[in-house]
């Protein structure tokens, strides 16, 4: 399969097969075609997506590639990557409903549908609000109510705990897990995260550069490893004391209208030392890298930072933070580079040759890249980073992860929102946690206590453990 | 599938065809009467219903701005362009009576109609609009179009007060002063929101296909009643609106 005007294969000779009620996990590097497996199976490509395509795709013995998608939508269910960009009503028990009342259901079905899907995705809270109003974690929460009563026999799903907090993830597995065993719904996940995938038992396909590479059936996290999902096995590194406060906040209360989203907050950030941040989704993470950088003003407290010192944010979604036409120019907004500068800095963000390329057409993880590579050219005394990890693959979070290491010793004080509780206790020197109540301190104090209050899936050990 | 309204501030507990109505009151005041007095009170009225409707008055005030400064201009860019009549100064522009009464005229009707439709959009629920469609027999793809139009505006809205974060965090300053600086403005702020708009124009559509949208003629219908008695009293406040025009027309208001 060729998108127009491509000259490389996005999908080369994939033969393979699905049998009814089983699960599927594919994994592998970032643009190496899962995401597009996906939408050919959806009946999305060539029907919605201009390419070319050689062979044919079977759903239930009928062609998807001559199908149109609306008449697939009953027996194959889509959650797509990115859920802001799905949802096409302004209130969520609408959004549920938008697909039973397009297969023009009697309403009292369409309504308990609608139910028994929100209470799935654990969002029964949510009927009333208006979906722009939402936090992503919420948003990817809804896209998969509005599939799962949609009823179909098959789930496709693009990386559905990407936006999601870890009891949101644990969640959505444990749903999985039912409507696999005991509706027999078969299952077809992308995930970068293999192992809570593992409660699935499901056959992994890796893929790499259009083709799939490698087939297994892990049922340990060393199996995974093999496989090459990401998994976290690196060796301690050397970690600087704290240094001087850079940044601090002090009894500081923000509220989102009438809804209160910080609670009289104080922190200190210090030079050299990296802060996690978790917590479930809407529990105000954001916000908090917000406040600190200025952009979001405190109801009450006071928001310090050290006079003169440099915040740098990389911000959740990369295409944000593109201005420019090319890569070139893209890193040289804040001073012209040298040819020897310009080098460096390309090698290093992995960006090699396509300093000529429109920022805009990079892949997410080069886009992610570019932007952490601009934020870092600036030296930041303050670095504060919104879900860096999302839809990242392993070569591109260990990328991240070492500029925060390096960040960390050349003396700045990082902030990290994440919901990768095994990556933040791997790399963070203290952890907050912002939910129903805030914990801060050493990340394994914090983890610990997180533990005892019944906080299991936003402990490192619950993700080490899944089976 | 909708919920209950009748607990709703002002305008909100009426349905879609009761802000029909007043909308098209409204417009029958903007566009019929000649009265600058007239229309001057019905612009505030609408930003009165607007609060009233639980709208936050500052946030209604501060969408309406760039209105205010466009409707400004139109009175300003009339009053210079209209020449006839006596000169009311000797010195400077030739500014006439005729060319200030002119200028009041478009600049209120424009306020009238802008304020109003603002009003709409902020008290109107667009999913209980495309269901009035449907049921007054538009197909409902078509009338869909509308919610996904208005699906937009917070979107756009959200993307561009992101993008100016992400300016300020780079310490880029935007400026309209000069060719060069509007340029490298447009570039850098509307580009990176149209990217995403594209971008999710796309993710959108697979999304409706991808949920039965347009496969079959119908759709189940969202629950409630077409018209309710709030409509009604709506309706009647919109033919005041109406008999307002020809009293003033009558009564020759300025």
């Amino acid at each position: 399969m060729y998108y127009e005007g491509r000259q490389r294969a996005a999908l080369r000779a994939v033969t393979e097969r699905i049998e009814p009620g089983a699960a599927v996990a594919i994994t592998g590097p970032s643009g190496c075609g899962k995401t597009t497996l996906c939408r050919v199976l959806a009946g999305f490509i060539p029907s919605l997506v201009t390419a070319a395509v050689d062979g044919d795709a079977r759903l239930d013995g009928l062609s998807v590639l001559a199908a149109d998608p609306a008449t697939l939508a009953a027996r194959l269910g889509f959650v797509q990557q990115d859920p802001e960009a799905q949802i096409c009503t302004l209130r969520v028990r609408q959004e549920v409903g938008f697909g039973p009342q397009n297969l023009c259901l009697p309403r009292g079905e369409v309504e308990q549908r609608v139910d028994a899907a929100m209470e799935a995705a654990g969002i029964a809270g949510l009927a009333d609000r208006d979906t722009p109003t939402l936090s992503g974690g919420e948003k990817q929460r809804v896209a998969i109510a509005s599939i799962l009563a949609m009823n179909p026999g098959v789930l496709v799903l693009d990386e559905p705990t990407a936006n999601l907090d870890p009891r949101g993830a644990k969640q959505l597995f444990d749903t999985l897990r039912g409507l696999q065993r005991e509706r027999g719904r078969t299952l077809l996940v992308v995930e970068h995260r293999l192992v809570p995938l593992l409660s699935l038992a499901p056959c992994v396909w890796r893929m790499d550069a259009g083709e799939v590479v490698a087939h297994a059936s892990p049922r340990s996290a060393c199996e995974v490893e093999a496989l090459g999902g990401r998994t976290r096995h690196r060796e301690p590194t050397e970690r600087p004391g704290p240094g001087r406060v850079v940044a601090s906040l002090e009894d500081v209360w923000v509220d989102y209208g009438e809804r209160p989203v910080l609670h009289g907050l104080s922190l200190q950030l210090r030079r050299g030392e990296i802060l996690g941040v978790i917590g479930p989704n809407g529990g105000g993470k954001t916000t908090l890298l917000r406040a600190i950088a200025g952009l979001t003003s405190p109801r009450a407290g006071r928001v310090w930072r050290a006079p003169g010192a440099r915040v740098g944010m990389v911000f959740q979604h990369p295409h944000q933070q593109i201005f420019e036409r090319d890569v070139r120019r893209e890193l040289e907004i804040d001073g012209a580079l040298g040819a020897e500068d310009l080098a460096v800095l390309l090698r290093d963000a992995r960006l090699v040759g396509l300093e000529d390329a429109a920022p805009l057409s990079l892949s997410q993880g080069e886009k992610r890249r570019l932007t952490l590579a601009t934020t870092l050219r600036c030296s930041p005394d303050v670095l504060l980073l919104d879900e860096p990890f999302i839809a990242q693959d392993r070569r591109n979070v260990e990328w991240v992860v070492e500029r925060l290491r390096q960040a960390r010793h050349g003396g700045a004080a990082v902030a990290l929102v994440t919901h990768d509780v095994p990556e933040a206790a791997d790399l963070c020197d203290r952890i907050l946690y912002l939910g129903e109540e805030t914990f801060l301190g050493r990340a394994e104090d914090v983890f610990s206590e997180l533990s005892g209050a019944g906080n299991e899936p936003f402990t490192p050990g619950y993700w080490g453990t899944v089976r | 599938m909708t919920t209950s309204g009748t607990s709703q501030p002002g305008l909100r507990c009426a349905g879609p065809v009761g802000h029909l109505l007043l909308l098209a009151g409204f417009l029958w005041v903007g566009l019929a009467s000649s009265s600058v007095v007239l229309k001057a009170a019905a612009a505030i009225a609408a930003v009165g219903m607007g609060r009233l409707s639980g709208e936050s008055f500052r946030g209604f005030l501060h969408g309406l701005r760039p209105v205010v400064v466009f409707a400004g201009l139109l009175f300003v860019a009339q009053a210079l362009s209209v020449r006839e009549g006596v000169r009311l100064l000797p010195f400077g522009p030739a500014i006439t009576a005729a060319g200030l009464v002119s200028g009041a005229q478009m600049a209120t009707r424009f306020l009238v109609i802008v304020t109003s439709s603002f009003l709409f959009v902020s008290v109107t629920d667009p999913d209980r609009l495309a269901d009035c469609c449907v049921r007054a027999g538009v197909p409902y793809r078509y009338a869909f179009l509308l919610v996904l139009a208005l699906r937009f505006v917070p979107f756009f809205r959200r993307e561009l007060a992101a993008v100016r974060d992400a300016q300020r965090m780079r310490g880029i300053r935007t400026s309209v002063r000069g060719v060069r600086a509007l340029r490298r403005t447009i570039r850098y702020t509307f580009l990176p929101v149209l990217a995403a708009g594209f971008g999710k124009v796309d993710a959108i559509t697979m999304s409706m296909k991808g949920r039965a949208f347009g496969l079959y003629s119908r759709r189940t219908p969202e629950k409630g009643c077409l018209v309710r008695g709030a409509d009604l009293a709506v309706g009647i406040a919109a033919a005041g609106l109406a008999a307002c025009v020809v009293f003033a027309e009558r009564a020759g208001w300025p």
